[in-house]
């Protein structure tokens, strides 16, 4: 069983992946090779490769595990945490430590090998979405879990191991670092000014105009003015909505319209580079927040991270966020 | 010209550095060049006019410098957004006359003036009333982000802002210590020795240690055995000892991982107000081989998925053998 452990200094925690650890010579130098389509577990006619499907789209109504599916989800062959057993606390000395639980799932994104998100239909991207939003749902009625992430590895360095397009879900039993740090910072915004911090964002950037990239009359899709990296491109519902499971049928369909612009735009202009991208909604409980804002972060990979960003977390840009809106938004 | 800018929802800074200003076309695949001796810029810049240079280490102003200090410091705001002018310095320190690209083929003496000379370029620095925190810092090997790759360096950043991480780290062992009346990274080492399981190598003044809670496979961390916060005051008389771990501990990297990117920063309390870290805060070198890629997953939760145990890690490169 995985283990989670807390960094006694800064309260981060990690996942020690115990159960499939590798050797010190297991790790390879900078090339992974992509899984080719000869031997593609996620292509249809393979489904018996891959764990039971836990859902799918099947417009013809297949049986489950079976071809005939638009969009399936299952759980990962090498999950990072395991979905069984019960969350249990420990200390160690000075050291914090629980019992890995949680879920991790692999969602297809189509049956086709080659094709990626930005060749998907208008239907097939917003089957997608819809999914997306299904699987967020189920999970969070899990009360072990406190967090439900949504992630998307695109090109090898990016970190994807497997060609064909998907996206990845896990469930977490706590609400993870950097979301905590939005919701903190959220809230002592609203305290302050009673209002969502995101909202007055969204206008700013209305105002200012420069960073914004694409718009639909659900999203906003803008660079944001002190990004980490160059081109990273933010969506955003534009009325204040602090949980991605609450969105309506119309708001997947523009979701999906403007987050395949967005990634068509970073394809034109910089080169098919690898991406990541991941959604940011408010915890489990938390539907109602007035402070939180739910978005998509979307982070072109461009460059390395040095010592410097290690060491300080303070990152270095080397291109203008209104720069980078205006590539992208005349790609 | 660059500009530091403040996150609104997180209170991050960010530097925008326009003087590496790229276009999309350049990202596409920035080749590192590994240069050899005679067309080696480092082995020439050992010769010029640099601002130190003593035991055969050279410092100069970065060619290409992302902080600049002669502007006054200034802030200003933009509606929700906080603007603030790049003010600082950035130093590089070419490490050894010789092109050797790996510290950790450097001699013991070699690596002694190195951490010297961070000591002195920080206790310059620090001077500035301006500058809120220096980080000496190296990126060996293309994957921890080097262009150039043929020999070893390494930088020092003066900046004037807290930036994040660093706040993290301090005020986290302030809570500790303001709950304990204990320094957390003392206990830590105390914990470290009797345990001994995630301890690498020690000597009489330091320890190396893969952290319980790693990020990444054989993440290690030295760790001054004897309480200081500041690590320009703290090395004093403790040189010859930190010189030889570090030598030690690259070395383990080079053979057993064979010779994998990595990084390392000298993690030293803050610079403003140093009363106030004194006995909450104890300077401590973080280095991270570079093995695996930080995908989405990290990105999105600040959460990391260590692929080995760090026990498994520390005992893998105890026994490496370093003489081989």
């Amino acid at each position: 069983m995985p283990e989670l452990r807390r960094d006694p200094v800064v309260g981060r925690w990690v996942i020690i992946d115990s159960d499939h650890s590798k050797g010190p010579l297991d790790f390879p130098k900078d090339d992974n090779t992509p899984t080719r389509q000869e031997i593609c577990p996620f292509c249809p006619g393979r489904e018996h490769q891959t764990p039971h499907e836990v859902d799918a789209v099947r417009p013809l109504k297949s049986p489950a595990d079976s071809p005939g599916w638009l969009v399936r989800t299952v759980p990962n062959k090498f999950p990072v945490l395991s979905s069984d057993g019960f969350l249990e606390k420990e200390g160690i000395g000075i050291y914090d430590q629980m019992t890995g639980v949680g879920a991790h799932e692999v969602l297809i994104e189509g049956p086709d090998h080659d094709k990626s998100l930005t060749e998907l239909t208008r239907e097939e991207m917003q089957a997608v979405i819809s999914q997306y939003q299904g699987r967020f749902r189920k999970l969070s009625n899990d009360s072990r879990f406190k967090y439900v992430v949504i992630f998307k590895n695109f090109g090898s360095s990016a970190g994807a191991t497997v060609e064909h397009s998907h996206s990845q879900i896990i469930a977490l039993p706590m609400v993870p670092k950097t979301v905590l740090e939005e919701l903190k910072g959220a809230e002592y915004y609203h305290q302050y000014r009673g209002r969502c911090v995101f909202c007055d964002v969204i206008s700013q950037e209305y105002q200012d105009k420069e960073r914004i990239v694409v718009e639909n009359s659900g999203f906003l899709a803008f660079c944001p003015y002190a990004p980490r990296y160059a081109f990273e491109t933010w969506i955003i519902p534009k009325g204040h909505m602090a949980d991605f499971s609450n969105t309506d049928e119309a708001s997947q369909a523009h979701l999906a319209q403007i987050l395949q612009d967005v990634l068509k735009k970073i394809k034109t202009a910089l080169g098919n580079p690898s991406y990541n991208y991941y959604l940011h909604t408010a915890p489990i409980g938390y539907a109602n927040s007035a402070c939180y804002h739910w978005h998509i972060e979307i982070i072109p990979k461009l460059t390395r991270s040095v010592g410097f960003e290690w060491g300080t977390g303070l990152h270095i840009v080397p291109t203008f966020p209104q720069d980078s809106a205006r590539y992208l938004r005349e790609a | 010209m660059s500009q530091l800018r403040k996150d609104p929802i997180v209170g991050r800074w960010t530097i925008i550095a326009t003087e590496r200003a790229r276009r999309p076309a350049a990202f596409v695949d920035p080749q590192a060049t590994d240069t050899d001796q005679k067309h080696c810029p480092y082995c020439q810049e050992i010769n010029a006019k640099g601002v130190y240079a003593s035991h055969g280490v050279k410092v100069i102003n970065s060619p290409s410098p992302i902080l600049d200090d002669s502007k006054p410091f200034e802030r200003r705001g933009h509606g929700l957004y906080d603007i603030a002018h790049s003010y600082g310095s950035h130093e590089i320190v070419i490490e050894a006359p010789e092109h050797i690209a790996n510290m950790a083929d450097l001699s013991v003496e070699q690596i002694k003036a190195v951490f010297q000379t961070y000591a002195l370029r920080m206790q310059v620095h620090r001077k500035n009333p301006f500058i809120e925190y220096i980080l000496a810092y190296k990126n060996y090997g293309v994957a921890a982000g080097s262009r150039n790759i043929g020999h070893s360096r390494s930088q020092i950043m003066a900046v004037p802002v807290l930036p994040m991480r660093v706040k993290d780290k301090t005020s986290g062992a302030e809570k500790y210590f303001d709950f304990h009346e204990r320094c957390l990274f003392c206990d830590m080492v105390r914990q470290e020795m009797g345990n001994k399981e995630r301890v690498v190598v020690e000597n009489e003044h330091f320890v190396v240690i893969t952290p319980f809670a790693s990020r990444f496979p054989f993440e290690t961390w030295v760790l001054p055995k004897d309480h200081h916060s500041d690590f320009a005051d703290g090395i004093a008389g403790h040189e010859d000892s930190l010189a030889s771990i570090m030598k030690d501990i690259l070395l383990r990297l080079k053979v057993g991982l064979n010779d994998p990117a990595y990084n390392y920063m000298i993690q030293t309390s803050p610079v403003q107000d140093p009363s106030s870290f004194k006995e909450k805060y104890h300077w401590h070198i973080e280095l991270m081989p570079r093995l695996t890629r930080v995908a989405g997953f990290e990105r999105g939760t600040g959460f990391y998925i260590c692929p080995i145990p760090p026990e498994m890690s520390a005992s893998f490169l105890r026994e490496v053998d370093i003489n081989a």
